[in-house]
């Protein structure tokens, strides 16, 4: 049952993506990243805050975590591998399951890692076996005898051996089975006080700068052996490096990978890979628990060697490697570059999970963030950005540059609440919405916008403040629109499973102010509908892109949707003016059974609500249907035609209803049949849907419906 | 003068009502499903607060809740609460960009030393140009798996389900959004015996006296749906079958939440977008909920009036144990009545005059009654009239009431033996004032408020078929139509 548990772990991993630190759910140090199979897989230790009973201000680590990554931005958490109470000879609750190894030998995956052994004395290295770089790991029952010390790494040389490193540097061979030290390896005695121990292995680091070493990773690559590992320079760790001819030393001292920390996090620790030709250094910094540098995460950054196979020093970036995809939730605050009055904190100093923020405080701030692709979007695209800010502003999205292409600009003109909040502020139900009209500085607001401009491929974003007052952004990300509706295509098409007939002509909104669905009485519906807004509106079989001219009276409706508290209610006479206004005609084949009028409103018309719809749909029967009854939803009203007869009336406050009415029996002619409707809305999200239905309630399907080219 | 006829007027006005609505100061607008904590029920409704109430009927403001927002819901989860809410959204402070927030608290009661909510986290939001709007969110915490889940969204796009951590009240991880109605708002889920049921508000709120709001259902076997309603059809295309509408002078019902109080006793909180006798405010309304073949029914609030207690046991009624007082009126037509045929030439029948209760009350005792069940005969001594007492305070959907025989003064009354009995005259003792709350089979229980000689209020005993003839008090028991009782007026 146990074993069962486990694998049900593994069978959900936990997607995350991220810029630095990487993993942003959990903490996660001392990283040891691997290549398996062409994918990343990250072997961390496991920070925690220290139970109760534990000591609070000590590293704390009772399992391990695997994650994977294709592209190093987004990571799967496998789930814990390896626990400190499930391997033998570590000592119960000991919470020293410290920075740990895996390496791929023979089929075989072998995971080296540190902990507190039952016997005492110090901190052993034990290794748990798997056949897949997730797991499950088996342990084994004893650690590696002869090494006493943290932090192994395990270097499969070209020369056909399988070293260990652990500690200040030491290091020795394995056997083949990668489970004991080879026989062969040199043995020091060394004194301790008056004790003497019997120590395998050389001291790769000795003579090096090496004060307070640990967390050696050695690698091989164009010949040269690498030992790289941190050590104090002065007060903290550095990152440092040493090159030798061969694994086991004698190494020459080099220079630093990364210098210490700005903030002053004590420890370092570190691993690197190429990965798809790219040279990258996995580190650890303190993001997640700045004041606490026991509670680690791990970040990456981009690594390179000089020709001479020297390695340039690495600058810890915020921004971090890879490329996000832009309908990713982009944590845009890990900027690559920005303005030097641009700050970043915590947003919450709780749940600093919550990550971080970047405040821009005036007009001319700006930050950028490098390496997003736009390849996913497409022009029908939005953008969604968390900001909050200290009063009405606005700012804009800008591609590469602080005076780049705009991709969109944003006002914030809601922020500071009107200084009379129960004045009508326009737009439906003002009254209603003065109520809820709150102080919004300093909230985080989920501001979206459709773009001005959407650039292509991969390309670097900027913020930039164009307002009075201070803004802060957390993540920004784009969406696709879905799809509501595609051209008619030429051929004929069948009515769905079910008979819901998705292939209409629509005709652009009329502009039809009302004062909500209430009014939609029969009797206002018989007026509005039968009255004449365009020619042959009761005959015309409309083809794409035909356009009517409509002429007609238009009652004004109040501002407000009379809905809502404070709304004003339409007057008793109404002002009357004549419009005119131009429709099309679009032949749209809907992608759901609910024609969502509202979105067909939205991309074609002048506006999405108080509007009335006209459909037209031609019916083409192989044989006469007699005694079937058309079935429809619709929200708001409707009025419904088969072949010019009135047909069916939805009256009142109606919503998108499958089968909300029924008319009374009719026949489907053989051949042609013309159903047109009209569909008319007050403040809701316009959309019908239409059927036929036969005598036991079965939906006809056995006729097509043909484009009217 | 004109300020103190205005009190008088209000005080009427509250005095009418209560028979037929919660009392006090109900006023909520989108109420969250009832907490009790301490003895005390909460519901928090849009906008900052909430309101209390300290016996189930009489409510009062104090309830605090921090985020402001719009319709939050409630729910305790092992000894914590937690709060889940939306922050703006709904079309409300300009837009369909909405924010659902989770945090918790050990305590309701403001006054409590561990009054402290946690800060809110954000579960899920609707950027405002997709077809979905993040607000009136309703938590159902499954009694089989122990997972928790929430239903959110408005007619602007999809109702949807997300999952939450229990133990965070995080979004669980990995959890992705599932469509699983259209055309409703102010959903809700509910289990019952196998079965999830979606409960969402149909019509249109917030336009007072004339708001079509209206809650129906439909179930599945799965939390994640379909939820198909009782003529087959999915909530995803507009599906519903009704729960509550408009009636007794109150429109527009929304904002489920459900409360079992004990077994077969369950009601529903929602709130009434305008009460008639309530000047058309939005009031919040307790009422029993029933099940019938599997699907919720709201029950009404029980009127007051003139009744045969009927038991469910054996059908027969309950009466005072005095002396049937045979009618005399002549047998018409022969053996009662039989062979017309003979009787071709006779008059037309005449309407017969009931027994009335001068006729008869002059031989009952005049001392305590006691009460007994019976053949109904629709007799003086087995009408019962019942009659709200606002002043004694009530329970989850009524307030108390007192049970007396029509045209009298003469009162049902729990005895210190464990028994029922009737005094001569009603004198608003505990043991006169009866709970009446209705079943979710549509049968009653009957209660009263005490029991001479035993501590607090009465939660157990109801009155109770011994026999089929027999009444007494006894534990109440579900299971047993020697508990339950039908209120009939025939």
């Amino acid at each position: 049952m146990k074993h069962l548990i486990a694998v049900l772990l593994m069978g959900v991993p936990l997607a995350l993506t991220a810029q630095n630190p990487v993993i942003r759910n959990q903490f996660t140090a001392d990283p040891t990243a691997r290549v398996f199979n062409n994918k990343v897989y990250l072997y961390p230790s496991h920070d925690i805050k220290p139970p109760v009973g534990q000591r609070q201000d000590w590293f704390c680590m009772e399992d391990y975590h695997v994650f994977s990554s294709e592209n190093l931005t987004d990571w799967t958490d496998h789930g814990m591998i390896v626990t400190q109470n499930k391997v033998p000879w570590v000592r119960p609750n000991s919470y020293s399951m410290w920075a740990p190894d895996c390496v791929y030998r023979n089929g075989k995956y072998y995971f080296y890692f540190p902990s507190s052994p039952n016997a005492g004395g110090g901190f052993a290295v034990g290794v748990a076996i798997a056949d897949r770089p997730e797991g499950p790991f088996i342990p084994e029952p004893e650690p590696i005898k002869g090494i006493n010390g943290i932090d192994p790494c395990v270097l499969l040389a070209s020369d056909g051996n399988a070293y260990i490193f652990w500690g200040n540097g030491r290091c020795a061979k394995l056997k083949d089975n990668m489970k004991e030290l080879a026989d062969d390896n040199p043995k020091s005695t060394v004194k301790f006080g008056n004790r003497e121990m019997e120590m395998v292995g050389v001291n790769c680091l000795e003579g090096l700068p090496n004060r307070q070493a640990e967390g050696p990773f050695a690698f091989e690559y164009n010949g040269n052996y690498y030992l790289t590992y941190p050590y104090v320079r002065q007060n903290t760790e550095v990152l440092g490096y040493a090159m030798s001819k061969n694994p086991m030393g004698p190494y020459e001292y080099k220079g630093l990978i990364m210098a210490e920390h700005a903030n002053g996090c004590w420890t370092n620790h570190h691993s690197i890979i190429n990965y798809k030709g790219q040279w990258y250094l996995f580190y650890h910094h303190n993001d997640f628990s700045p004041s606490d540098d026991k509670r680690r995460s791990v970040c990456i950054d981009k690594l390179t060697f000089n020709a001479d196979g020297t390695i340039q020093e690495v600058k810890p970036t915020m921004r971090g490697v890879g490329i996000n995809k832009a309908t990713e939730k982009i944590e845009i605050d890990r900027y690559s570059e920005a303005s030097s009055d641009v700050k970043t904190e915590l947003i919450d100093t709780i749940n600093t999970f919550r990550s971080y923020q970047a405040a821009l405080p005036k007009k001319g701030s700006w930050l950028r963030y490098n390496d997003i692709d736009f390849n996913c979007i497409n022009n029908d695209a939005y953008m969604i950005i968390s900001v909050k800010a200290a009063g009405n502003t606005s700012f804009a999205i800008r591609e590469k540059s602080a005076t780049g292409k705009v991709l969109a600009k944003i006002t914030l003109d809601n922020i500071v609440p009107p200084e009379t909040p129960n004045a009508p502020a326009g737009g439906m139900g003002g009254g209603m919405m003065g109520r809820f009209r709150r102080d919004m500085r300093g909230q985080w607001l989920t501001q979206t916008a459709a773009l001005d401009y959407v650039p292509k491929g991969v390309t670097d974003l900027v913020i930039t403040n164009e307002g009075d007052a201070e803004i802060a952004v957390d993540y920004v990300l784009f969406k696709n629109r879905p799809k509501y509706f595609s051209p008619s295509t030429a051929a004929p098409i069948a009515p769905d499973a079910e008979g819901f007939i998705h292939r209409w002509l629509l005709l652009e909104p009329i502009n039809k102010p009302n004062s909500g669905n209430t009014v939609f009485t029969d009797s206002y519906l018989r007026e509005h509908f039968n009255r004449e807004y365009f020619k042959g509106q009761q005959t015309i079989l409309p083809k794409d892109g035909q356009k009517v001219q409509a002429v007609f009276k238009q009652e004004q409706a109040p501002a407000g949707f009379g809905r809502g508290m404070g709304a004003q209610q339409a007057p008793a006479q109404p002002e009357v003016k004549t419009v005119k206004q131009t429709l099309t005609w679009h032949a749209l084949d809907s992608e759901n059974m609910n024609v969502k009028l509202f979105r067909f409103a939205e991309k074609w018309g002048e506006q999405v609500y108080g509007v009335l719809f006209w459909a037209v749909t031609i019916i083409d029967c192989p044989e006469e249907i007699k005694d079937v009854r058309l079935a429809v939803g619709s929200n708001s009203a409707s009025m419904w035609w088969l072949n010019g007869e009135e047909t069916l009336l939805l009256s009142g406050d109606r919503r998108m209803v499958k089968d909300d009415a029924m008319s009374s029996r009719i026949t489907l002619k053989k051949g042609r049949n013309v159903l047109r409707g009209a569909i008319i809305n007050g403040p809701g999200m316009s959309d019908f849907c239409v059927r036929f239905l036969d005598e036991k309630g079965n939906p006809v399907t056995n006729y097509s419906i043909i484009n009217n080219k | 003068m004109k300020i103190l006829r205005n009190i008088f007027a209000a005080s009427a006005l509250l005095v009418a009502a209560t028979a037929s609505a919660q009392s006090g100061q109900p006023f909520i607008h989108d109420p969250s499903t009832l907490a009790e904590c301490d003895g005390k029920w909460y519901t928090f409704g849009t906008g900052g607060g909430g309101i209390i109430t300290d016996d189930g009927w009489n409510w009062h403001s104090g309830a605090e809740r921090p985020g402001g927002g719009a319709a939050p819901d409630m729910i305790k989860i092992g000894d914590r609460y937690l709060c889940i809410y939306g922050a703006t959204g709904g079309g409300l402070g300009g837009g369909h960009a909405g924010r659902i927030l989770t945090m918790w608290n050990k305590t309701l009661d403001p006054k409590s030393p561990d009054f402290k909510w946690s800060e809110g986290v954000e579960v899920c939001y609707s950027d405002g140009m997709e077809d979905q709007d993040a607000i009136d969110p309703g938590a159902l915490l499954d009694p089989t798996t122990g997972r928790l889940w929430v239903s959110y969204g408005t007619y602007f796009g999809t109702i949807r389900l997300i999952e939450l951590d229990p133990a965070t009240g995080f979004r669980k991880s990995g959890n992705k959004e599932k469509d699983i109605a259209i055309d409703c708002e102010a959903s809700d889920l509910i289990y019952r015996d196998g079965w999830y049921y979606l409960l969402g508000t149909h019509g249109t709120c917030c336009d007072g006296v004339n708001s079509t709001y209206n809650i129906v259902v439909g179930r599945s076997k799965s939390p994640e749906g379909p939820y198909i309603d009782n003529v087959g059809r999915d909530m995803y295309h507009g599906g519903g079958k009704m729960v509550i509408a408009a009636g007794d002078r109150k429109t527009g019902a929304g904002h489920f939440g459900r409360t079992i109080i004990d077994e077969g006793v369950e009601v529903m909180s929602f709130h009434w977008e305008a009460d008639f006798d309530m000047g058309g405010r939005s009031t919040l309304a307790v009422r029993p909920l029933l099940w019938k073949n599997g699907w919720p029914v709201g029950g009404d609030q029980l009127k007051e009036g003139t009744y045969e207690i009927e038991s469910e046991r054996r059908g027969y009624a309950l009466e005072l144990a005095v002396d049937f007082v045979r009618m005399n009126v002549a047998r018409a037509g022969g053996f009662g009545g039989f062979g017309g045929g003979q009787q071709a030439n006779a008059a037309p029948p005449q309407p017969v005059a009931e027994q009335k209760l001068e006729d008869v009350i002059s031989t009952w005792p005049s001392g305590n009654i006691p009460a007994r069940i019976g053949d109904y005969m629709f007799r003086p001594h087995q009408k019962w009239t019942i009659t709200a007492v606002p002043e004694a305070g009530g329970y989850l959907s009524n307030p108390y009431f007192k049970i007396t025989i029509a045209g009298t003064d003469r009162a049902l009354a729990a005895t210190e033996d464990v028994e029922v009995t009737t005094v001569p005259s009603y004198t608003g003792a505990p043991e006169q004032l009866w709970r009446i709350e209705q079943l979710t089979d549509g049968t009653f229980r009957i209660m009263p408020k005490q029991i001479p000689g035993k501590e607090g209020i009465n939660t157990k005993y109801v009155l109770y078929s011994a026999g089929d003839s027999t009444p007494t008090l006894a534990e109440y028991d579900f299971n047993s139509d020697n508990s339950k009782w039908n209120f009939r007026q025939h």
